[in-house]
């Protein structure tokens, strides 16, 4: 009995400390979590949107031949801007790669009075003018990504309707057509090379379309009001951000960008694309034209070839051909380094106004090495990168909404606040500044004579 | 010895002890089953949600307060029988009758037994024509007539500030102000797609009140506001809105005006509309808001719909309910200038659609508009971007993709591609790339020619 004694004793040591409490303070604090949290979901079973063409169709497809091998890619440091990803399962189900021993790629058959047919088709539709005022030219805004989702923990499809938004915005403003692309057109020309199968076949199509104007999905106008000034580009057929010294004199592939940037829709244009092209198709080609360009250009490894590259490379090799009728814009941020801009916006604000297009206020915030959609080359950290694209977007949808009277209340959120009540009657009767910014001499069409 | 005295000692005290323990046990027992209870509760009734719906102020509540409108919105459209069959109602009346026995609907003569009317959008404007006319004179550069001719449309849109709870709901969100953008561009009107609260008290479904008298005063040069829900699709590129049909009239709104007799909820569609910038618009504007501000307001009008109306349930109340109530308390003020849209989809209910895009291609050709190619398939009920929907997530997205791909189908034939199939993101070439490309533009600014 005294065993047992000891033994209830020994239990009763064991449960000397506090069990009771130490447990209530544990589980309260989680239930009430668990209470009163608005936005924790619990997991549930549900059936995913998935990357196939149809989840429900029999499988009776021939399993397609082994690919053959692809090298392992080197770790790629920081290629530019890339628009547009390609699934890593789809490379069973394209065509074989192309070998540096096939005919070298090609956009199309060879079009080469261009011009002359273009003149006539406009000639013959003259309801379709490709100057929609003296000086103006009819310019077409080309962007897009991916056809899949962003998917995923990030918000990347969310950041790319708000660009899309801003794009949309700035259009409407200067009478600019968008076209945003959802579908990759040419299953060779994969990641940052769709834009030049997308652009033949817009300048095709689009004969009354003057200037063709790419910009990548993670660019943001942070300047409602600037237009480039196309007189200044009478003479040139591409214009880009860049300078002439880091091209020519030094090498860089950095001395341009082309995630932003201006080409006219004639002969010369088509010849340039079909040049670029050459380098882009995936496979040895990409890789063996990487280490061409690296080569080539003084700063630059030798991963596979990006279409920035290939374009300097192009300038550089070519000079006389391409450089020639080449604009290499440095007056205003065509292009906008994010790094350096989006701390300032507040500076900006105090001191300067909309209007001025360049480091004073940048037409263009271009958030290059972020990658919206998540993935492992983006350069930056993912959270300064989703700051600073937050604050760019309000900075900017900041200058239409003052139009309607609101702002947003800081850089960093997305409410808005209202800064002007109404007058009670067309909002710019009083204000001859707000007149000019919600109906602006640009958008003014051609009176009758 | 002590032992022994110590067992004793322990055995009195023991039994107090053993005692305390049993309760000590059972109360953690306890509390351990009602954490588990809890849990599952809040698993499957959600009911922290309804908690949250009480609190106030703040973007979560906002949320939170929106996904229970829209969850009991669309519930109840779903609940309720009276949906339109396109086919023909053949003993709907008896229905209707059973119904109509069965709840009184007193609907007042006029709409003034509603108590809260001093609800303002702004200053009271009374010669917005007038002064409408003399910008349009003092700036002859912006005629209200775009460079075709036509009358100027500003196509409105809008879509949440802050990110879908669901990714996919984002990306179908870009896919969908892709195929708006592409119908404007072809069809020479501007777009803008709102995504700021303009109005605390005006908030979900009825921010667009604000938002479109906004817009009618800042652009007088705009004859038609158009507004378009984020989750309707384009699906006829060729087809062209029939404005002449519309003159005389400020108000277009798809719907069945035999159910509009019969005071069914779901008579009108307010989700795809066109109203003139007139000063009628206005007034129409500031009668329709009177059932908006959210609380005590909204809920009462919730109540007074529910009875006013057929086939609705009860929750807060909704600017499409109001606009039928509106229309028919204040019939004479508002219905002559109202055109009820029956002959082409101006909102095509999606359900009855998405299925028949293979043999549409096949049968027909763009520009149609109506059952044979519709104008727009609308997904309501889709909350693709919400938490909860009333049609299963996988349905509504695999939908979205068709009636996205089948309307994009109509934008690549330009430029010589087609999708793979229509639930394929992949598209392929179609056109011979051998072909003088000016003159394959030819064929296919022949926007309603069949498909191949």
């Amino acid at each position: 009995m005294s065993e047992q004694a000891d033994r209830r004793a020994r239990q009763q040591r064991l449960l000397r400390v506090p069990v009771v409490p130490v447990i209530f303070f544990l589980v309260a604090p989680c239930v009430l979590f668990l209470l009163t949290s608005p936005d924790l979901t619990l997991p549930r079973i549900r059936i995913e949107y998935g990357p196939h063409d149809n989840p429900c169709a029999p499988k009776n497809v021939p399993p397609p031949p082994p690919p053959p091998p692809l090298p392992p890619p080197p770790p790629p440091p920081l290629p530019p801007s890339a628009a547009v990803d390609v699934d890593i399962d789809e490379e069973q189900r394209l065509p074989p790669l192309r070998q540096l021993t096939d005919r070298p790629y090609s956009l199309g058959p060879a079009v080469s009075d261009y011009d002359a047919r273009r003149a006539r088709w406009l000639r013959d539709h003259p309801q379709f003018p490709a100057f929609v005022s003296p000086g103006r030219p009819r310019v077409l805004v080309v962007t897009g990504s991916s056809p899949r989702g962003c998917g995923g923990t990030t918000d990347g499809d969310h950041v790319l309707l708000r660009a899309f938004k801003n794009k949309v915005d700035y259009c409407r403003v200067h009478g600019f057509d968008v076209f945003y692309s959802n579908a990759v057109l040419d299953a060779e020309m994969s990641g940052f090379w769709t834009k030049l199968p997308l652009l033949r076949s817009l300048m095709l199509a689009h004969p009354e379309a003057e200037l063709l104007w790419w910009v990548d999905s993670d660019v943001v106008f942070t300047d409602m009001l600037f237009e480039p000034p196309w007189g200044r580009y009478a003479r040139h057929n591409l214009v880009l951000p860049g300078w002439d010294e880091k091209v020519y004199a030094a090498k860089s592939w950095l001395g341009v960008n082309a995630g932003s940037f201006v080409i006219r829709n004639c002969q010369w244009s088509l010849d340039l694309l079909d040049a670029w092209s050459r380098m882009g198709p995936r496979g040895p080609v990409r890789d063996s034209y990487g280490k061409v360009l690296a080569g080539a250009l003084s700063d630059r490894p030798p991963y596979e070839a990006d279409d920035q590259s290939a374009l300097v490379y192009l300038l550089v090799t070519q000079r006389g051909r391409w450089g020639e009728k080449t604009f290499l814009e440095s007056s205003y941020n065509l292009h906008g380094y994010w790094v350096g801009i989006v701390d300032r916006y507040e500076e900006m604000r105090r001191r300067w106004a909309p209007g001025l297009g360049d480091d004073r206020w940048p037409l263009v915030t271009h958030f290059v090495g972020c990658k919206p959609c998540g993935g492992q080359y983006a350069s930056y950290d993912a959270a300064r990168c989703r700051r600073g694209m937050e604050r760019a977007l309000n900075f900017a949808d900041d200058q239409i909404l003052r139009l309607y009277g609101f702002e947003h209340e800081s850089l960093n959120t997305t409410a808005v606040r209202r800064i002007r009540n109404e007058t009670g009657g067309p909002l710019d009767a009083d204000d001859e500044e707000l007149g000019r910014l919600l109906h602006p001499t640009f958008r003014a069409a051609a009176m009758p004579m | 010895m002590g032992v022994a005295g110590g067992g004793r000692l322990r055995g009195s005290s023991g039994s107090k002890r053993q005692q305390r323990r049993r309760t000590m046990n059972n109360v953690k027992l306890t509390l351990l089953c009602g954490l588990m209870t809890v849990l599952v509760l809040r698993g499957t009734v959600g009911f922290n949600l309804l908690l949250n719906s009480g609190f106030v102020g703040g973007d979560a509540a906002d949320a939170g307060a929106k996904a229970v409108d829209d969850i009991e919105r669309i519930l109840g459209e779903i609940r309720s029988d009276s949906e339109p069959d396109y086919g023909g109602l053949p003993d709907d009346d008896t229905d209707d009758a059973a119904s109509n026995s069965t709840v009184h609907f007193t609907l007042p003569a006029d709409a003034s037994t509603w108590p809260y009317r001093n609800y303002s959008l702004g200053p009271r404007i009374t010669q917005w024509d007038a002064m409408r006319q003399q910008w349009l004179s003092q700036n002859p550069a912006f005629p209200s007539v775009d460079a075709r001719g036509n009358p100027r449309i500003l196509l409105v849109t809008g879509s949440p500030p802050g990110p879908c709870d669901n990714a996919m709901g984002d990306h179908y969100l870009l896919k969908a102000t892709k195929n708006k953008i592409d119908y404007c561009r072809l069809h020479g009107v501007d777009v803008v797609h709102n995504m700021a609260h303009l109005d605390p008290e005006l908030t979900g479904y009825w921010s667009k009140i604000p938002l479109l008298r906004r817009l009618m005063l800042a652009h007088p040069e705009v004859e038609w506001v158009w507004w378009v829900d984020s989750d309707a699709i384009f699906t006829d590129m060729a087809f062209e809105l029939p404005l002449h049909r519309y003159d005389g009239r400020n108000l277009v709104v798809h719907g069945y005006p035999d159910l509009l007799e019969k005071r069914s909820w779901i008579s009108l569609n307010a989700g795809i509309f066109l109203l003139r910038n007139c000063q009628w618009s206005l007034d129409l504007l500031d009668a329709w808001v009177q059932m908006g501000p959210r609380g005590r307001v909204r809920d009462a009008a919730g109540r007074l719909l529910r009875a006013s109306l057929t086939g609705r349930p009860e929750f807060a109340g909704d600017d499409q309910s109001a606009l039928v109530y509106l229309l028919l308390t204040e019939r004479e003020r508002w219905i002559d200038k109202v055109h009820i849209e029956t002959e082409f989809y101006l909102h095509g209910f999606w359900p009855g659609l998405v299925d028949r895009y293979e043999e549409m291609m096949a049968a027909h050709h763009p520009g149609l508009g109506d059952d044979r190619w519709p104008f727009i398939t609308h997904f309501v009920g889709c909350k693709t971007c919400g938490r909860y929907e009333d049609y299963p997530l996988d349905r509504c997205l695999s939908s979205m993709e068709r009636a996205f791909n089948f309307a994009d189908n109509q934008v690549l034939r330009l430029y010589g591609f087609r999708h793979r199939s229509l639930a394929s993101p992949k598209v392929r070439r179609v056109v011979d790339p051998r072909t003088n490309p000016l003159e394959a533009k030819e064929a296919a600014l022949k926007m309603d020619a069949k498909f191949q």
